[in-house]
């Protein structure tokens, strides 16, 4: 797919030139009149395909492109089961990054801190390579089958044998002084895929494994021998041995007679399970001897070679009479010799050769550049006739052309691969750390590791489980990560709280205050505006819009206007409730809070009977008719509604001074009305007199009372 | 009343599904031996969502479907509940459509199924359904501000309107207290309290004004012990978890919240709380063999979970002698990196988590 | 790596998805204006009707959503050359349901392109019209789409002395820089398909604060292609870049443009041609920039969507074509 390759090629592909054309397939019947594009988020893009209308024909088809979809070896679930796995190790790394930075301003040596460094990045590398393995195979069974030549633990991917490849020539600092032993290991992993294109030794394995049952003499049949030898090229030693122990000459029946036959058969298996190998250690169970230090393994290397020349020499060939089995083990001899000639028969794919070479022509430590020469030679003498997934990179990496191995990853692997192998590529050295980190004004100022992660939290934003996880990649991005972030988190849906919240809970965690605000201002007038006026105001209040809380209450104080009886005023409980928590950010809706408390102490006022109750709701009248926020068009309900507070029998309940406050509002209302602007309440006529005449008498009242 | 966040380290497992788990709950156990948990899946790829019953394996820890059910949108909220033999799984969706499974409680089969449609009840997602316990009544509410009980009957339905505010007022969370009593919650850390006895609306209702250094969220969850009816616990926005007893209805007892406000007897969570559950249990293993009686919280953040002790529930600090209620299994919500918890608590002897991580 | 999402009805001729890509407006040749939802959040394929109605009589041309802060809201450029805002609430206990609040153009000046941009105080709306004038208009009040006023009308020429009156315009193109918030003043680029040449070229206007008014601050064309009719232009999200980036389409291909951020002493920006490229052999339908401003979509008359990207050394190329086929 388009972007999979990370689109950003530094180097020339096959395609430069010519541009890849991608079928859409929209099954609508041709003519197509017209497409339109629209992005979603991330890398996928939603193309609509009209055609010119016509009877009995759909008029179009929306269809949505992911272009992010690098790897068809690994399926979208498994590819977002490694994506959230690959977090962890990967903030991990950026947390201690980050210490490791701020540490290397005190003195330290710097070899000190590159080793302290390195174990961080193989902890890191180990983490993502456990993700990678395919499926679990079942495990074997416990009586085991004599004639299984070889047992596997899962499924080889692709991915893993790439990611596993980097770590051996990047990351493992302390396995590099074995590492063509960590690459024998690493073929015998992962053999198998290369035959995808070609046969291999792991693919004859199979094939043998598959017949051996129906061979009668299995030292009779040629391929025995055949599949023997290169197990043995390559270094399968348990292979070899327990293949070796399946020769007819071991059957009890037969041993009296093929006693030398079985003798040398078994002076074979016995050399081959001392092999003297260069590492620390081999897994249990494996053959041959480690040696850690060079100059031991060297001693017993000679001495290993002295006995195999001496075993080549031996008398006893001649009185074995089995020709294959004395032909077979000679050439097993001479590939432990390293006779190229055996070695190039036994082997198939260039890359075992190569292997091969590390095993017995070899055997020690070699210069990256001698390694990527006899890389050459190994391709000139097994010549590929199509590219592979695995030997491009192999080749950039020998090559030590970071940009090709980039390049490799980016193509064959994706996004996800080259972000997160950055890390092993800059461990790798220090020319790739600077290749990858200095800022580019091409590339708009940032670096080319920080590119690629823009390009893979991109990649993680184009589905909807996995966007969130691509702020802790953006957040890693020191120059653009923010603002990517920020456009991602603006473009998510409000509409449903779970995401809401989460949204807003990002933002919060990375200072992001006047996006969350503009989410919230959006989730309050899609609430507001889809008839939840609760949570719209909610919401508005949330994002300290004073501007929309002004205009809302504007339109609240109409419905509470018109609904002033009683009963449905009950229905406004809930929101008005709600503006009490905050009356800060509430803009005029303040009002409509104090207007309850009167409403409700007013209903506490039955038949003019409690002084008590009565006072209470002067109380709350007079408050609302101080406030400011109380808007102009209320006052004459308000005070209409009070009527009764105003004439009460027992005593004036207002105050000279509070009923001049009250007159005065009554005169304001009196001008206002000359006022083109003025909307008449629904009151009858005659309500403004009355307040004005009532007030009067509670003025004169007052008046004697004080 | 002061709270702990418990020093143990419970036991995790982790139990990765490959599908999105929009909700998980134990099934009320009935044997001994036999664990069934129910999940509430969407499938991305194939943008389906189902509801799974699974059968749980202790050693090593596991689930195996049994039985599941395609749903016709995913899954807002899940409750299960047993009645006379039979557990009632009861589930909403964002589409607004309520359904009902029945499941034979011995080997959790899928036996019938009984739906409300969408647009009949709610428009819109339903925030919240709750079933009642040992009963066959359910509440649920929405955003649309309207609030609902169905009665579930063997193959038929009965509902009625409970409240409706034309969404001036929005519900997140409802739970039963009793079988004629129930709470909700809503924006602004709104609490109701709703008594069948007396329709029209709610008979009480939380002011949130106690706290004016408190910033107002939304109610995400709430619970209610069978022990202690009276307190309705409710947890939402900025880590808040907050007691509210209908006795002292003007003093609520801040449990948990976020920022610098929190004082040494409230435990601190920055996220939101999304689910949190309580039970009562004895303190014995804190406090040298005397008895006294204890709430045990588990907050379920969005970002992580925190397990907190109350060491006194009750307002009024009265040590009753109680055995504990075998209330052996605890469900919910999230972890970091969007798990999903199934909290199994035996009283007082270990605490196990099987989280299922809610994206694999 | 395709996904079918929807089949739409037999004469529908455009379509739109909102801000965040969970809605999909349609408009078809009689008029009928289509509202799709995903069913679910997160849901990837079932998208389902919840709006279908005739809105006017014509055939709308082109639909844009209205910037999220003011709410759930479309407006539709009919080929006769009316624009309509139209958007979704629902009224006191009153079901959800989609109403027109505003039109625009009429007889003399049809309307060819409309686009909305986010100021730090209010929604403008930017409107070009068939006789080659731009009209900005702004929204008095943010919850009400009905309410909007004129705040500006010029002509798109770079010397703002010359006005011409006689000028026949079959497209225009308007794009907001997306800078969200922010100091910046509010700015956006516009180009025509005139018969005067003086209108045709993109220029770059931006809102002088200080005086109240709309200045152009550059022209993105070079001397000899200054009358080329441009088909469209596209400003790319700049998450960081120390340049804008702008893309316009003309007869001559696809350029890439940057910007600087720093006027130059006559109050103009810097801009510089970058790259201009083939591909669509003919009319430019849309542009569109990825989230990032890192790759370039495009559609055109030969009924292909191509893809443009930079490499690392800054070279613009096709990254790769889709080509729709049944």
């Amino acid at each position: 797919m388009p972007g999979g390759d990370g689109a950003l090629v530094p180097v020339s592909n096959e395609n430069r030139g010519s541009v890849v054309v991608y079928p859409l397939h929209h099954g609508l019947n041709p003519p197509i009149a017209r497409l339109a594009i629209s992005w979603s988020r991330g890398n996928s893009l939603r193309v609509s395909v009209f055609r010119p209308p016509s009877e009995g024909e759909a008029g179009g088809k929306v269809v949505e492109v992911n272009l992010s979809n690098g790897d068809s070896e690994i399926s979208d679930a498994q590819r977002r089961r490694i994506a959230y796995g690959s977090v962890s190790p990967f903030a991990l790394l950026q947390s201690r990054r980050s210490s490791f930075s701020s540490l290397s301003k005190v003195p330290m040596t710097p070899s000190l801190y590159h080793l302290d460094w390195c174990e961080h990045v193989i902890e890191y590398s180990k983490d993502i390579s456990s993700l990678l393995g395919g499926p679990k195979l079942p495990p074997s069974p416990i009586i085991e089958d004599p004639k299984a030549i070889f047992k596997k633990g899962e499924e080889p991917t692709y991915l893993k044998a790439a990611w596993e490849m980097m770590e051996i020539f990047y990351a493992d600092k302390q396995s590099q002084a074995w590492l063509p032993e960590r690459l024998v290991d690493w073929l015998a992993d992962y053999d198998s895929l290369f035959s995808s294109t070609q046969a291999t030794i792991h693919s004859k394995l199979v094939d043998f494994q598959k017949d051996i049952v129906n061979i009668q003499v299995i030292e009779d049949d040629s391929r025995y021998w055949e599949v023997i030898s290169s197990a043995l090229a390559v270094g399968w030693l348990d292979v070899v041995v327990k293949m070796l122990r399946l020769h007819g000459s071991y059957q009890l029946d037969q041993l009296s007679y093929r006693e030398t036959e079985n003798g040398l058969i078994e002076a074979v298996a016995v050399l081959i399970s001392k092999m003297p190998r260069l590492r620390p250690e081999s897994a249990s169970g494996k053959l041959g001897e480690c040696f850690k230090s060079k100059p031991d393994f060297n001693k017993a290397w000679e001495k290993w070679r002295a006995q195999i020349t001496k075993l080549d020499c031996s008398a006893f060939w001649i009185h074995c009479d089995n020709l294959r089995t004395r032909e077979g083990l000679k050439n097993m001899l001479q590939i432990m010799l390293g006779n190229i000639e055996s070695l190039c028969m036994a082997t198939c794919h260039w890359i075992e050769l190569y292997i091969s070479h590390f095993l017995y022509i070899r055997p020690f430590t070699m210069g990256i550049e001698s390694m990527y020469s006899l890389a050459q030679k190994c391709i000139q003498s097994k010549p590929v006739s199509s590219a592979h997934r695995l030997t491009g990179l192999m080749i950039g990496i020998l090559e030590e052309n970071t940009e090709v191995v980039l390049a490799e990853c980016s193509r064959e692997y994706g996004p996800w691969m080259v972000a997160h192998a950055v890390e092993l590529l800059t461990a790798g050295s220090e020319q790739a750390e600077i290749l990858l980190y200095e800022e580019r004004y091409n590339l708009g100022g940032i670096s080319i590791g920080e590119l690629h992660r823009l390009i893979y939290a991109q990649v993680l934003s184009s589905h909807a489980l996995t966007w969130q996880i691509a702020p802790i990649y953006l957040t890693s991005c020191m120059k653009q990560g923010m603002s990517l972030l920020e456009i991602l988190l603006y473009r998510q849906s409000v509409q449903h709280n779970e995401l809401l919240l989460k949204n807003i809970e990002l933002c919060r965690l990375y200072g992001l205050d006047h996006i969350s605000s503009s989410i919230m201002k959006v989730a309050g007038v899609y609430h507001w505006k889809h008839g939840r006026k609760g949570s719209g105001i909610y919401w508005l209040q949330q994002a300290q819009d004073a501007n929309r809380l002004h205009i809302i209450a504007q339109q609240l104080f109409d419905s509470v206007g018109k609904s002033i009886s009683d009963e449905s005023f009950k229905q406004w409980e809930g929101v008005i409730e709600l503006l009490g928590s905050e009356s800060k950010t509430a803009g005029g809706l303040e009002f409509l809070r104090k207007y309850r408390d009167f409403k409700k102490f007013l209903q506490q006022v039955p038949g003019g009977k409690s002084t008590e109750a009565a006072r209470r709701a002067v109380d709350s009248l007079i408050l609302l008719m101080k406030n400011p926020s109380t808007p102009q068009r209320f006052w004459l309900p308000l005070l209409y509604d009070s009527l009764k507070l105003l004439n009460w029998q027992d005593c004036p309940l207002l105050n000279v001074c509070e009923t001049n406050l009250l007159l005065n509002k009554v005169q304001e209302l009196s001008l206002a009305r000359v006022r083109p602007d003025f909307k008449e309440s629904s009151l009858p006529p005659e309500a403004l007199s009355c307040v004005r005449l009532a007030l009067a008498t509670n003025l004169g009242r007052a008046i004697l009372d004080e | 009343m002061a709270v702990t966040a418990l020093s143990e380290r419970p036991e995790i497992y982790r139990l990765p599904q490959y599908k999105y788990v929009d909700a998980v709950r134990w099934l009320p156990p009935l044997s001994a031996f036999d664990r069934f948990a129910v999940l509430a899946l969407f499938d991305s790829d194939s943008d389906t969502s189902s509801i799974e019953i699974n059968s749980f394996k202790p050693n090593p820890a596991s689930l195996e479907p049994q039985s599941s059910w395609v749903s016709p949108s995913r899954v807002s909220s899940l409750k299960a509940s047993q009645f006379l033999q039979k557990t009632i799984i009861a589930a909403s969706t964002f589409a607004g459509s309520l359904h009902f499974l029945f499941s034979d409680s011995t080997d959790a089969s899928l036996e019938s199924e009984v739906s409300v449609p969408e647009n009949e009840l709610h428009h819109g997602p339903v925030s919240c359904v709750d079933l009642m316990d040992g009963g066959m009544e359910c509440v649920s509410v929405a955003e649309d501000g309207k609030v609902n009980l169905v009665s579930v009957g063997n193959s038929s339905l009965n509902y009625r309107r409970v409240f409706d505010s034309s969404g001036l007022v929005s519900y997140t969370a409802a739970r039963w207290a009793s079988p004629v009593e129930f709470a909700t919650g809503g924006y602004g850390f709104s609490l109701h309290w709703w008594d069948q006895r007396k329709p029209g609306g709610p008979v009480s209702q939380f002011k949130g004004n106690w706290d004016q250094k408190m910033t107002a969220g939304i109610v995400h969850s709430i619970d209610i012990h069978p022990s202690r009816k009276h307190t309705c616990l409710a947890g939402g926005s900025l880590g808040t978890v907050f007691a509210w007893d209908l006795r002292w209805q003007q003093q609520p007892i801040m449990l948990s919240r976020a920022g610098t406000v929190a004082s040494d007897t409230e435990v601190q969570s920055v996220s939101e709380i999304m689910e949190f559950f309580t039970d009562i249990y004895l303190l014995s293993s804190f406090k040298n063999a005397e008895f006294s009686l204890g709430c045990l919280l588990v907050l379920l953040h969005s970002y992580n979970w925190t397990l907190a002790i109350s060491e006194a529930f009750d307002k009024r600090k009265k040590l009753r002698r109680k055995p504990c209620t075998d209330f052996p299994f605890f469900i919910s919500y999230q972890k970091r990196s969007n798990g999903i918890v199934l909290l199994n608590w035996r009283p007082i002897l270990n605490l196990t988590f099987f989280v299922i991580p809610r994206q694999q | 790596m395709a996904k079918p999402l929807l089949t739409l009805d037999s004469g529908t001729t455009c379509s739109s998805w909102n801000y965040c890509g969970v809605r999909l407006a349609a408009g078809s040749a009689d008029g009928t204006l289509s509202i799709f939802d995903f069913r679910d959040p997160a849901s990837s394929s079932s998208l389902r009707s919840t709006f279908k109605s005739r809105i006017r009589e014509g055939n709308i041309v082109k639909i844009v959503w209205l910037p999220p802060e003011n709410g759930d809201a479309v407006a539709c450029i009919f080929a006769d050359g009316i624009l309509s805002l139209w958007e979704e609430f629902a009224e006191d206990s009153h079901p959800l349901q989609w109403k027109m609040c505003k039109s625009f153009g009429g007889s003399s000046s049809k309307v060819l392109d409309v686009q909305f941009g986010i100021s730090s105080t209010s929604l403008k709306m930017v409107v070009a019209y068939s006789d080659g004038h731009v009209r900005v208009y702004e929204l008095l009040n943010p919850l009400e789409l009905n309410n909007w006023q004129l705040q500006a009308e010029f002509q798109n020429v770079i010397d703002s002395v010359s006005t011409f009156g006689k000028a026949a315009c079959f497209s225009a193109s308007i794009s907001w820089n997306p800078q969200k918030g922010g100091s910046q003043d509010s700015s956006f680029i516009i180009g025509y398909n005139s018969n005067t040449s003086e209108l045709n070229s993109s220029k770059v206007w931006e809102f002088d604060q200080a005086h109240q008014r709309w200045l152009p601050v550059a022209e993105l064309a070079l001397p000899e292609d200054k009358g080329d009719q441009v088909y469209g232009v596209a400003w790319a999200p700049n998450i960081g870049r120390p340049y804008e980036t702008i893309a316009v389409a003309t007869h001559k291909g696809l350029a890439i443009w940057h910007l600087g951020l720093n006027p130059e002493h006559d109050g103009r920006l810097p801009v510089e041609r970058i790259a201009l490229l083939s591909g669509h052999e003919g009319e430019v339908w849309q542009m569109e920039w990825d989230m990032s401003g890192m790759t370039l979509a495009t559609t055109g008359r030969d009924g292909t969507v191509r893809l443009w990207q930079s490499n690392l050394n800054g070279a613009w190329h096709q990254q790769a074509a889709i080509q729709p086929t049944s």
